[in-house]
Formats: C-alpha cells, sequence, structure tokens
C-alpha cells in the first residue's frame, strides 16, 4: 500500500499544474506525509513512548498498583535504591552474569566456529546442532537443565557417580546457582555467535593467510595477527548483542531459581519484576527499569559512536 | 502497478485504518471487560463467569470437574475455569488485570493475597449474597469464615483452606525402630535422627522449604511453636525477638551442626515422596499428591510441639470482584453455593486433602467414612481447631512472606546466625509496614 500510494504521490505531482496551486500541494504534502506515518507513529507511541514516558513517571511515585491514587515521591524511588546495599548487590550479580556470559560467547563462540570451519565430514550436521538450542524456548530450556542440575534426580549425578564425585546442589546453593545460570545461558544463546562468527571467518579472504604462510608464519601468528584482527568488528558486534541480550535473560531466571537461594540470582530484571509483582511497589520497580534503560541506553550510544570509529584492521 | 489509487481513496483507507487502531487502543473506553476465552457452544446463552483459579495437577482436575459438575447442574450460567499458577502468580495477574480494566467476575485468593485486594476495595462484600441462607455462613467452620470477615461483610469464603500438617516415612520409622508416630517436640526428632539417617541411602531426618514454596508460613508454626511471633496486630515485628531467634537458631543447627536436615531446593515434598528425607512440613492440599506418588507408607501427624502447640491456618478461598457487573456476581455467587454443598465440599476434600470447609460436610456420612479409611486425612481434620491465623507479618505486611522466607533462606542454605538475620528482617518488615499501616488501620 505504501509503495502504491508513493506512485500515486508521484503521478499526482506531474499532474499538477505549475504555479498557481503551489502553495495547496505543498499542504497536502505535508497532510499526506502525516497520514503516511501515522499509522507506525501510532503504534509506537501506544506502545514503546507512551510506556517509557509513564514508566519514569511511576518512578517518581509510591504506589502499590491496585490503589487508585499514586502519591508523589520525588527522586525518593532512586535514593533508596542507591543508598541501600541490595541494589548494588543486585547491580553485582547482573555484571557478573553478563560478563561471564560475554566472554564465554566470544571465547567458545570463536573457538567452536573455527572448529567449524574446517572440512570435517558431517560439518554441516554439527552447526545445525550448536544452532538449534537458540530457537528453544527459554522455559523448556530451564525446566530440562533444572533436571539436569538436581543433585538427587539428574543427570550431572549419573555422569559424575562413577567416578565418586557427588554432584553440587547446583540451584540450591548461593555459590553455584549462579554459574550453573550462565552455564545453561551459554549452552542456549551460544549457537548465534557461532553462527556470526563462522560468517566472518568466511570473510576473511585466503590471500592474507597465503601470504603470510609463505613469509613462514606459523598457525598461532596466523591466529594472533590475521584472523583474531580481520574479527574485530565482529567479535564487537557479538560482545555488544550478547550483552544486551543477557541483560533481559528472563525466563531461565524465573523457571530455573526464581532469584534465590537468598537472592544469590536476583539479576536486575528479575529485581525489576520481584519489586514489581510480589512486592508489588510500583515506583521502586520503575525506578530499577529506568536504571536499566539508561545502562542499556550508555552501552548503545558506546555501540554507536565505537562502530562508526570502525573497529578494523588497517 | 496499474491500478490508479486515488488520493481520496488512500485517504479514506489510512483513516479507516486509524480509526480501527483507535478502536483497538482504547477498547476498553466503556469500562471494565471480561477476559476472553474459550467457551464451549453449549455456554450460547448462558451468563458466562470467568473464574481465575490457582490449582495445578491432581488438584486442577478437581477443580476442572467440580466446575464441569456446576456447568452441568444447570442451564443458565456457565463458569469459565482459567488456570493462573501459583497463588502469587494469580494475585499478580488480577493485579494487573484490574490496571486493564480486564477483570475476571471471581477468583481465588490466598490467605496472604486476599488481603491487599480487600485493603484496595476491590472485592465484593458478600454478606448481602448470603442472606437467603443458602448457604448458611454458620454452616462454614468458624474460624474459617472468620478468617474472611472484616468490618461485619464477608469477603473471602474459605474453599481450598489448609494448614501445614507433618508427613513422615513409616517405612523408615519402622526401620529405625521407632514409634510410628510423629515427634512431640523438635528435641525428640532431633534424637530419632542418629536412628534415621544411618539407614540405607542415607536419608535426611528433615526437609525445610524455600521461600517460594511459603517456608515462611511453615516456619510460622516453629516460632509460635517456640512461644514467639512474627508480629503484633499492630504491625510491630517481634521476629527479632529472643523465642523467635530460638526456633531459627534451632533450624540452623539441626542443618548445619548436626546435618540432620536440610532445605530442599526444589520441592519439599517431592524430597520426601522420593525417600529423600524421612519427615518434612507440607500443607495438607500436599497429602493426596504424595499418598498417590510415594512408594512407601505416608504417615502424617500434627506438628511437633516445643514448647506450645502451634500451627497457621493457610490456603485459599474465593473472592468475587467488585468491578463485576451484577448479574454476573450473582451468577458467581451461585457456584459458591454449588461448592458449599456437602457433597461438593466433600469431593474437593477428599480428592485435593484441603479442609473440609463446612461442619455439614464433616458430619456427612460420606466423610465420616472417609476419615475412616484415611486416618492421615483424619489427623489433619482434627489439627484444625487448634489452629489459628497468621501473625500480621506475614498476611498483611508487603513482601512480608517473601522477606521472612528469604531471612529462613539465609539460616536454611547460608548458615547465617539467626539473631543476625531476624533482626534484619525485622527492620525490613518495619519499614515496609509503614506502607499499609495507615491503609489498614481499623480495617483489619
Amino acid at each position: 500500500m505504501l509503495v502504491a500510494s508513493i506512485a500515486c504521490v508521484h503521478v499526482e505531482k506531474r499532474k499538477q499544474s505549475i504555479g498557481s496551486a503551489k502553495k495547496r500541494r505543498v499542504e497536502r504534502q505535508h497532510l499526506l506525509f502525516l497520514a503516511l506515518i501515522a499509522p507506525n507513529f501510532l503504534l509506537l507511541g501506544a506502545f514503546t513512548y507512551w510506556p517509557m514516558i509513564y514508566q519514569g513517571y511511576l518512578s517518581l511515585t509510591r504506589w502499590n498498583m491496585l490503589a487508585p491514587q499514586k502519591t508523589f515521591v520525588g527522586f525518593d524511588n532512586y535514593t533508596n535504591l542507591f543508598s541501600g546495599s541490595e541494589f548494588w548487590g543486585v547491580l553485582f550479580k547482573t555484571f557478573y552474569f553478563m560478563g561471564a556470559v560475554v566472554l564465554g560467547s566470544v571465547v567458545l563462540g570463536l573457538a567452536i566456529a573455527i572448529l567449524l570451519n574446517q572440512r570435517l565430514r558431517g560439518r554441516n550436521f554439527v552447526r545445525s546442532v550448536v544452532f538449534a538450542p537458540v530457537i528453544l524456548s527459554g522455559a523448556a530450556v530451564g525446566l530440562v537443565w533444572a533436571y539436569i542440575f538436581d543433585p538427587n534426580y539428574g543427570l550431572m549425578r549419573t555422569f559424575l557417580e562413577p567416578f565418586g564425585v557427588s554432584s553440587p546442589d547446583w540451584l540450591g546453593s548461593t555459590q553455584y546457582a549462579m554459574p550453573a545460570l550462565i552455564i545453561v545461558y551459554l549452552w542456549k544463546s551460544l549457537g548465534l555467535s557461532v553462527v556470526i562468527y563462522l560468517a566472518g571467518l568466511q570473510n576473511i579472504s585466503k590471500d592474507l593467510y597465503e601470504a603470510a604462510r609463505i613469509d613462514g608464519a606459523n598457525k598461532w601468528v596466523l591466529f594472533r595477527h590475521i584472523t583474531l584482527p580481520q574479527l574485530s568488528p565482529v567479535t564487537f558486534f557479538v560482545v555488544l548483542t550478547t550483552f544486551i541480550n543477557s541483560f533481559q535473560a528472563f525466563d531461565i531466571i524465573a523457571v530455573m531459581t526464581g532469584g534465590g537461594p537468598v537472592n544469590a540470582t536476583t539479576t536486575l530484571i528479575w529485581y525489576i519484576y520481584q519489586e514489581a509483582f510480589i512486592a508489588f511497589r510500583a515506583g521502586t520497580a520503575a525506578a530499577a527499569a529506568i536504571v536499566m534503560f539508561l545502562l542499556l541506553l550508555v552501552i548503545t550510544v558506546f555501540q554507536v559512536r565505537y562502530a562508526q570509529r570502525g573497529v578494523h584492521y588497517k | 502497478m496499474n491500478r490508479r489509487i486515488s488520493r481520496r481513496n488512500f485517504l479514506v483507507v489510512s483513516g479507516g485504518t486509524l480509526v480501527s487502531l483507535a478502536a483497538f487502543g482504547c477498547g476498553g473506553a466503556g469500562g471494565v471487560q471480561q477476559p476472553e476465552g474459550e467457551a464451549p457452544e453449549e455456554a450460547q446463552g448462558r451468563t458466562r463467569v470467568v473464574f481465575w483459579t490457582a490449582f495445578a495437577e491432581k488438584n486442577g482436575e478437581a477443580m476442572q470437574k467440580l466446575v464441569d459438575d456446576f456447568n452441568a447442574s444447570q442451564e443458565d450460567i456457565f463458569i469459565e475455569n482459567q488456570f493462573q499458577g501459583t497463588y502469587e502468580e494469580t494475585a499478580q495477574k488480577l493485579a494487573t488485570s484490574l490496571a486493564a480494566q480486564q477483570v475476571p467476575d471471581m477468583a481465588v485468593l490466598s490467605e496472604v493475597t486476599w488481603n491487599r485486594f480487600f485493603l484496595d476495595d476491590s472485592l465484593e462484600p458478600l454478606t448481602s449474597y448470603f442472606e437467603g441462607g443458602d448457604p448458611d455462613p454458620e454452616d462454614y467452620v468458624e474460624s474459617l469464615i472468620g478468617e474472611g470477615t472484616r468490618e461485619g461483610e464477608i469477603w473471602w469464603v474459605p474453599f481450598a483452606r489448609s494448614t501445614p500438617l507433618f508427613y513422615y516415612n513409616r517405612d523408615m520409622f519402622s526401620a529405625a525402630g521407632l514409634p510410628d508416630r510423629g515427634p512431640e517436640t523438635w528435641d525428640e526428632l532431633r534424637e530419632w535422627g542418629q536412628d534415621l539417617i544411618r539407614l540405607d541411602g542415607n536419608p535426611k531426618v528433615h526437609a525445610f522449604t524455600t521461600a517460594a514454596k511459603y517456608n515462611a508460613w511453615y516456619f510460622h508454626g516453629n516460632v509460635w511453636q517456640w512461644g514467639g511471633n512474627y508480629s503484633d496486630e499492630d504491625f510491630n515485628a517481634l521476629i527479632d525477638e529472643a523465642p523467635a531467634i530460638e526456633a531459627g537458631e534451632f533450624a540452623r543447627r539441626l542443618i548445619h551442626e548436626d546435618e540432620l536436615a536440610y532445605m530442599a531446593s526444589d520441592d519439599q515434598a517431592l524430597d520426601f515422596a522420593n525417600g529423600l528425607a524421612a519427615t518434612t512440613m507440607e500443607s495438607t492440599g500436599g497429602l493426596g499428591g504424595i499418598t498417590d506418588s510415594a512408594q512407601f507408607e505416608v504417615g502424617t501427624a500434627m506438628l511437633p510441639e516445643q514448647r506450645e502447640f502451634g500451627c497457621p491456618t493457610g490456603g485459599a478461598g474465593v473472592a468475587i470482584l467488585a468491578a463485576a457487573p451484577d448479574d454476573r456476581k450473582q451468577a458467581a455467587f451461585e457456584f459458591i453455593k454449588f461448592a458449599a454443598r456437602p457433597e461438593n465440599v466433600a469431593f474437593w476434600s477428599t480428592t485435593t486433602g484441603y479442609m473440609p470447609v463446612t461442619k455439614s460436610a464433616q458430619e456427612s456420612s460420606e466423610m465420616q467414612s472417609y476419615f475412616q479409611e484415611n486416618p492421615n486425612f483424619k489427623v489433619a481434620v482434627d489439627q484444625l481447631p487448634k489452629t489459628q491465623p497468621q501473625d500480621t507479618a506475614r498476611t498483611l505486611i508487603p513482601n512480608g512472606d517473601n522477606t521472612i522466607g528469604t531471612g529462613l533462606e539465609r539460616i536454611f542454605v547460608s548458615n547465617e546466625p539467626a539473631e543476625t538475620v531476624f533482626g534484619e528482617v525485622a527492620q525490613q518488615l518495619e519499614t515496609d509496614a509503614q506502607e499499609v499501616k495507615e491503609q489498614a488501620a481499623g480495617r483489619v
């Protein structure tokens, strides 16, 4: 419909007589422009911008989500968040989770991609297998892994038992719960960075390797001085997307740990959920959500500016 | 594309799109709406009542059966049973549905969650509905209907009410040479522990549970048994006083020093039914499920005493939402009537393990013969008159259940001293109590 109407504008435009109707025409074009963008704008406004603005307003109030009145409290919610130790702990756990996931995605993603870039038998099959978990539902993945990790009935126990090692109570211990989530999240999302790295690897010109080999470079030198630098824009992309995606990892936390035990896996997004829907403190939740929004904004701005300058090997 | 589209046509089409978008956006302009659903054909022409429930698995099937029986019993009303998850999830969805003005007509609310909807005037006062004498409010077990009565009005009708119950593995007890009964005190359980952990499979003696599985509810009994309280009626926290701390320290020692107990990270009832723990506390509502899945003889007992007896009531009741139109409220109440008939109370209670909430049902021959055949269940019903409503810290202070529950996890999992933990929990409770104090003053 959009294409048709642009064509239609074009035809109309040619038909217009020059001069007399010019002003009217400009007005009409403005109207048409508005009509064209209105549907998109309305949808974006209703479902993206308005909730954001409303969220900002909520973060300045105290509201239990049921009472007809919201009490305006200024920046109290923010000062409360940052003056207590709880929220800092939540931020720490969030970055712990994200940091480990990003690191794992880059290192393992690259390693697997290099492996799958070789001419191996059954390569395509393995590629599909590596990518498959990406398309699975997070809730289902969480349930399966909760079973695997279970110290009493789980698969992990079956594997460890012959070695005389008892499986730790992964999800029941404050120490292991977060690593368990990281393992699951990595397992589920790794396929994506593998695919991106694979594409990156295939874009590197073979000439570079050939020239280096003639100069007597060994495999490590090839990797260190050609593959890695050539892949730096890809790495940059993987780091940022993993960062942003893992920030929002909710499903596996909901299914596997519920933020526990003892809040050991309460990341920022779980904290927001908990404040809003368990404690019914919409104001605090909104303030935490705004903090999350700002953090993501900083990352995005960083991405845009850095990507413009270019992370390329010259 | 050869067909020309005139500007007028284009504007008509896009204008139409906008209008329909606007209509979509403000669909609720006419006020509160009923959630969508799938009613079968035979429901056509009947008053459709949306009922949000919180029962899964065995209990969920019983819930659906009750609703189906109701729908088959008459031709004017169709109750649509919409399962919403746990009590907490149901309350979350109800809160958002009220904000979005798409509200069910009736909902299952827990002993904790109904309070907030009551305080925010979202529930319908029901006393006038009872005026016809069907059902007779006096037929309900007094303490149970009393909990749902405030300001002289009934707001929350007993339905799936439960209490914690002490479960023990009779096979293990007999293998360990212990008497076939629950321990009289926690100290006695601790003494028995040495005999139990030596059994095949090295079971733990007792499984505690997580905050998400309501450990604050079970532990409420412990705190009372040591002579303490979570809080008083005026929202002052008492959990940081000596008796509660002693109860917490006992649990900490039992887990971390005696190594007789642990916190089941998933579900203590599941661990018990699988023989990982010789005893546990679980709702009476779990009796049906445990008896079905356990490969051993299940025994039940009243909760152990330490210094005195203490056991909280819990579970869920049914409330009608004030936002629903009158005809649907009336129709919803028809279901409450139906559910209160002795045969239906007995069906629900015997299938699930929830308490028979009416006296007429308790006295019915059906229930009496069930007691005969199921002494485990009889224990729960015998315990009922000794139970009491919970302290405000858990039922009314916002997030109180989670605050106490997470504190208990710190003791159960991280081996933190009860004094430190409960001190901090008390502070948090008092801070959070401020939010509700004014609102609840004179109303609860």
